[in-house]
């Protein structure tokens, strides 16, 4: 029994409950990808079966950061590149939250990089969606981390000379457990992903491919695209970590020769999170480590014997 | 004889200095004696030098003093670099059998006791417990009965085996009886005697650690850093058993907003690190203010910038504490003044950082980081540990936070400045928070009225805490003397000794050592009315005298200290009476 209230609380939840009063209309622009993200989150949550009380949304700088505005839940816009410490601990300290992180690949794939290798490598128990649009938008349209080789912007006027990165190949070798690609064009897949991620026991990492017709091409950038798990021309086991990796390098390279590749690239659901494995070597306690321990009735043992061997 | 003893062994890095030390400062708390030890890797000469000090005696000791009695030296250096501390009759230990210490050079009117470290090591057993043969010479020429070594010895070796702990026991006896036998020389000046006191023995680095515990922290993160790893070091392995957990981060960056994660989801939480990593951490500072989110921050400080070094004392950071960071953050600033105090200001942080809402600094350096040092148990009276976390409301009174259309405020504006927490979780609480400026939802806004709003909200905390909390300063000397001496930090134990010494000289000081940097006492009315202010810091510049002078605007003297060691009570007191004698002739 959780000491916060709304913790597995057995109602039926629908999805405009996601939908704030405050700010119920987001002010991206018109075609933006980001739409699409924060449509198919909506609707993935009750499937789920969370409700905006025991969800917790950490966003970093950038458009994407603007989705906990439109998002009702427990929320949290930080700084640029530093959701995933933040996001990852809060669910450490209660796991009984449902705990999503969300940011663009400038904040996730640069600044925030290192956060990004670790937290995969440790395999927490979270949702990372990254909103890749291979460009800075909030500042009007720099060249990002994923932008392509050759790709001209106001910073790299005479086209980009760096080799894009590859974030599915990266989240596979920092050491996710579950790593997805999704458009924002395919409503009903990024809606399914999302739930799957968001029910995966480890760290879950969904590249959101979501066009900027602001700054970048047009509406149409990630269309049409092909379903990998779907389709007949690629066959794979999304089990086999090597088929996986190739399966990667693959979509990577023909993104940026237009070919729009998404799906569900690797699953290892055998993998224990974090929170487990250091569990299962007594390094973390069973108990919830937020709790209500200032309650007047809270007591617990404090002498100095427990914190110090006699004479050191 | 002095009611002191002063004991080192010093020698190469490698040689086990460290562990010896520890040994021998295990082995004199044991005996119900005060211990205050330091480490002293000061160099006059290039290359890997290093000593192990202790000062002991059955009155409590704060501080290390320019007087040896007995060193044990494992290399000619560590002599020629002690020379200043050695007097007439000191005793010097080492092996005249080694190659390298044949040609030794005892100073005039000291005695050199040769002891052959290693073939009595050899005999007992193994080279590798020579230093303990002169732990035993060492025993025999204070007098001390090496009983007392016995346990401190099993401590340290008893994992390796029963026949490990009597080899070494052996081995120390070995030294003990050889100089027994050998030197006719009567050691009758020094006497350690014994009591049956009971104390415990830490640094400030597990002081910090305990009183986190204490407090109820459940979260740590931090990455390795000299000399604030000890905190994390202490805490792996016990936390746990208080419901805790410690993380090692992959990076500062990531070590302070894992604290904030885990304080948002309502845990109580942490971290501590030292000049590198604060500088790294200064990034999130604005937004643990804003987001109005509890944290304790330590910065165990170490001589910068830089990596400046990493291994000596420097009180650098006061500047950074109070200003790091883009824009106006509020803050409170704790400076502990002692090893048993790096413990309650850890309390007292946790409090403060709940009760309003903020960041809370809690500046500890390296020389109380690495002392260690013995306290009664009761220095450490759990009862009196009080836990208070402020404004949190659950699902039984969120109604009377939330707007008409029943949306909560984590940004209520109140009198008093602090609105109330509700953490993930809770049903009614929903709310964004976001280091963008904000309404009292949480929600981002660039209305002017509301940014004047919330930017005095947050000032009115500290202003709150200002008038509510007691921020007085530790008093100590003549409190009718015209001169005051100030000081923050480690330097309190040093100054307390020093002002004796002057007492003793004949020249009364009243010391008032202050352990909160922010907010601070009000000491304009001390310092205006004193004939000489004397503050005393490590570092170049006076970090602390300059917000004095600015507080009292007046101008003070000052006594700096940035070579890397730490004060010592007698060059202390030298220092403050050529200050009141350069004034005098002025």
């Amino acid at each position: 029994m959780s000491a916060f209230n709304a913790i597995d609380d057995e109602r039926e939840i629908d999805r405009e409950e996601f939908t704030p009063a405050l700010e119920p209309q987001p002010t991206w622009c018109p075609g933006c990808g980001d739409f699409g993200v924060l449509k198919a989150l909506k609707q993935a949550m009750p499937e789920v079966g969370r409700t905006p009380e025991e969800t917790l949304l950490v966003t970093g700088i950038g458009c994407s950061g603007k989705l906990n505005s439109y998002f009702e839940s427990y929320g949290f816009h930080t700084i640029h590149g530093r959701s995933l410490p933040i996001a990852r601990a809060a669910k450490l300290a209660n796991p009984g939250l449902e705990v999503v992180a969300a940011g663009g690949d400038g904040d996730g794939y640069g600044i925030g990089g290192n956060h990004f290798m670790h937290t995969a490598r440790e395999n927490h128990d979270m949702t990372y969606i990254v909103f890749n649009n291979e460009i800075f938008g909030l500042t009007k349209g720099q060249t990002s981390p994923t932008s392509p080789m050759g790709h001209k912007s106001k910073t790299q006027p005479h086209g980009s000379a760096k080799q894009p990165l590859r974030p599915l190949s990266m989240a596979l070798n920092s050491g996710a457990s579950y790593i997805a690609r999704t458009a924002a064009v395919n409503p009903n897949q990024a809606k399914q992903i999302l739930q799957e991620a968001m029910e995966h026991d480890g760290f879950a990492h969904v590249d959101f491919l979501t066009q900027c017709p602001t700054w970048n091409k047009d509406a149409k950038q990630y269309v049409p695209y092909i379903d990998i798990n779907e389709s007949d021309d690629y066959d794979f086991d999304n089990t086999n970590r090597e088929e996986a990796a190739e399966m990667m390098f693959e979509t990577e390279n023909k993104l940026h020769e237009g070919e729009v590749l998404t799906g569900r690239y690797y699953v290892d659901s055998d993998r224990p999170s974090y929170q487990q494995e250091k569990q299962n070597i007594g390094e973390m306690p069973d108990e919830p480590l937020a709790e209500r321990y200032f309650d007047e009735d809270y007591e617990w043992e404090r002498s100095y014997d427990m914190f110090l061997d006699k004479h050191a | 004889m002095p009611a002191d003893f002063n004991w080192a062994i010093g020698g190469e890095a490698g040689d086990g200095i460290d562990s010896t030390g520890k040994i021998f400062a295990q082995a004199l708390s044991r005996a119900g004696r005060h211990v205050f030890t330091s480490k002293d890797f000061a160099s006059r000469i290039r290359g890997g030098y290093t000593a192990y000090k202790v000062r002991t005696s059955v009155d409590q000791v704060q501080s290390v003093v320019d007087r040896l009695d007995v060193l044990i030296a494992l290399t000619q250096r560590t002599i020629d670099e002690n020379l200043d501390e050695l007097h007439e009759g000191s005793v010097i230990i080492y092996d005249g059998e080694r190659t390298q210490m044949q040609d030794v050079e005892i100073p005039d009117g000291m005695v050199g006791l040769s002891v052959p470290l290693k073939r009595l090591a050899e005999d007992a057993g193994g080279a590798i417990m020579a230093n303990v043969v002169a732990l035993g010479a060492a025993c025999e020429v204070g007098s001390f009965p090496i009983e007392n070594l016995d346990s401190a010895l099993e401590k340290r070796f008893k994992s390796k085996g029963q026949q490990l702990v009597e080899n070494n026991m052996e081995a120390a006896r070995a030294g003990q009886d050889y100089v027994k036998e050998e030197y006719d020389h009567d050691f009758d000046d020094y006497d350690l005697e014994t009591t049956d006191e009971d104390y415990v023995l830490l640094n400030g680095d597990e002081a910090i650690g305990m009183g986190a515990i204490a407090a109820g922290c459940r979260y740590y993160a931090g990455y390795p850093i000299t000399p604030a790893t000890d905190v994390m070091q202490y805490l792996t392995g016990r936390i746990e058993n208080w419901g805790g957990h410690v993380v090692q981060a992959e990076d500062e960056l990531s070590a302070i907003n894992l604290a904030l994660g885990a304080a948002r989801a309502g845990a109580r939480s942490m971290t501590a690190t030292s000049g590198p990593g604060i500088d790294l951490m200064t990034e999130t500072f604005g937004l643990v203010a804003t987001s109005e989110t509890p944290l304790v921050i330590a910065d165990v400080m170490r001589s910068g910038p830089s990596t400046g070094m990493p291994t000596k004392q420097e009180q650098g950071d006061l500047n950074m504490a109070l200003y790091g960071g883009h824009g106006e953050i509020p803050r409170f600033v704790l400076a502990p003044t002692t090893v048993s105090e790096c413990f309650w200001k850890t309390v007292e942080a946790f409090n403060l950082a709940e009760k309003y809402q903020t960041p809370v600094f809690l500046l500890a350096d390296l020389a109380m980081a690495v002392t260690e040092q013995t306290f009664s148990p009761e220095a450490f009276d759990m009862d009196a540990v009080e836990i208070d976390r402020g404004f949190v409301v659950d699902e039984n009174d969120i109604g009377e936070h939330q707007t008409e259309k029943g949306q909560f405020k984590p940004h209520e504006l109140t009198e008093d400045g602090v609105s109330p927490r509700a953490f993930p979780g809770t049903d009614g609480g929903a709310h964004m928070s976001t280091g963008l400026e904000h309404d009292e939802m949480g929600r981002r806004t660039e209305d002017t009225d509301m940014r004047i709003e919330q930017v005095d909200k947050r000032n009115r905390k500290v202003e709150t805490a200002t008038e509510r909390e007691d921020w007085s300063p530790r008093e100590f000397g003549d409190p009718d003397s015209d001169t005051l001496v100030l000081s923050w930090g480690s330097n309190e134990g040093a100054l307390v000794e020093a002002v004796r010494f002057l007492e003793e000289d004949g020249i009364d000081v009243r010391f008032l050592s202050v352990p909160y940097i922010f907010p601070r006492p009000d000491l304009s009315e001390e310092i205006n009315d004193a004939d000489d202010v004397i503050v005393v810091e490590c570092n170049q510049t006076g970090q602390f005298a300059d917000v004095l002078e600015h507080d009292a605007l007046r101008r003070v003297k000052r006594v700096n200290k940035y070579n890397g060691v730490r004060f010592k009570a007698d060059e202390l007191a030298d220092d403050i009476k050529e200050t009141l004698a350069a004034e005098a002739e002025a």
